[in-house]
């Protein structure tokens, strides 16, 4: 009965991948806030799906994007994946496009000019200073 | 005895419902990854302590997440029911600058609230009597002031319909 449509509460979830054993099909866990009606305090509630994953491209460990399906595929996948958010080991980050370890960047940026050893005789042909006056204009005024 | 925690206000009814920020229909998910240490940082720390609970309280359908030390630098990301992705960089900022960024962009503006709320009002109307899912009173004799039930008093013979239509018949 691979017709049967689907109602299913959330069109779109995201999750994280804990199991890719499965023939095209990853099973990931997707964690909702839910208040504890006593302590009035949000926590964590995990439901896991099973998600159609044709190309069989998730890792344990991914951050997904899943997507309802309109017809459900068996009898437990009804979700489809959408695209990987984060992939493990290889976070891109989203402001600059680069790829990054933790909080450290995994190439130094580049764009910043880091201070280099420059030789002292270096810098002192950059200043460019010569005995000859280089303006003739320049005269201090004489009373 | 006072309650416990650090900020345990935050645990409170009163501060859930306070919230400011309602979405639009079409958010479905909000990810927010900041970090835990970190001086830029401090606004994403601070919204996330004190109005993601505000937020969830107003919005229970939205899938909201949190990652820890992921990049480095903070940043929100809405997820949109017509595929579309929202980026939101919240480095430096405070987190009250956070929140009306994000009520700007994402949230009901305050007519659209007002007019919800007025929608509301008049599905229940005080003039309307019906059943009690869609009125407030079934009946005027649940009305302090007015004649009683007759079920629970009987009426004065005067108001009865038999005496009436009796009355009506012997005067024509």
């Amino acid at each position: 009965m691979s017709g049967r449509k689907i109602m299913v509460h959330a069109t779109w979830a995201i999750g994280k991948v804990i199991g890719t054993k499965m023939q095209k099909t990853a099973k990931v866990r997707v964690t909702r806030l839910v208040l504890d009606p006593n302590l009035l305090k949000y926590y964590n509630k995990r439901k896991t799906y099973f998600v159609h994953d044709s190309l069989e491209q998730c890792t344990v460990g991914d951050i997904v994007l899943i997507k309802a399906l309109s017809v459900t595929r068996s009898k437990h996948v009804k979700h489809e994946l959408s695209e990987i958010v984060y992939k493990v080991g290889r976070v891109v980050d989203p402001l600059t496009g680069k790829s990054v370890a933790g909080t450290e960047f995994v190439e130094p940026l580049s764009d910043l000019v880091l201070e280099e050893n420059i030789s002292l005789s270096d810098k002192l042909t950059e200043l460019n200073i010569s005995a000859a006056s280089d303006s003739p204009s320049v005269q201090t005024p004489t009373s | 005895m006072p309650m416990k925690g650090r900020y345990p206000i935050r645990r409170t009814l009163e501060y859930l419902q306070k919230g400011d920020i309602i979405f639009k229909k079409k958010v479905k998910i909000m990810t927010v990854n900041y970090n835990t240490h970190g001086e830029l940082g401090e606004g994403a720390r601070k919204f996330v302590f004190f109005n993601i609970p505000q937020i969830q309280y107003k919005n229970p359908w939205v899938q909201i997440m949190m990652f820890k030390n992921m990049t480095p630098s903070p940043f929100l990301k809405f997820y949109l029911d017509d595929g579309e992705q929202v980026l939101v960089d919240v480095e430096g900022k405070d987190c009250k600058q956070i929140s009306q960024h994000v009520k700007k962009i994402l949230g009901k503006s305050d007519e659209v609230l007002h007019a919800e709320a007025q929608a509301e009002m008049q599905a229940s109307h005080p003039a309307n009597f019906g059943p009690k899912k869609y009125c407030l009173r079934e009946c005027i004799c649940e009305v302090a002031g007015q004649v009683p039930c007759p079920s629970t008093k009987p009426l004065p013979k005067e108001m009865t319909g038999k005496y009436r239509a009796k009355m009506a018949q012997s005067q024509d």
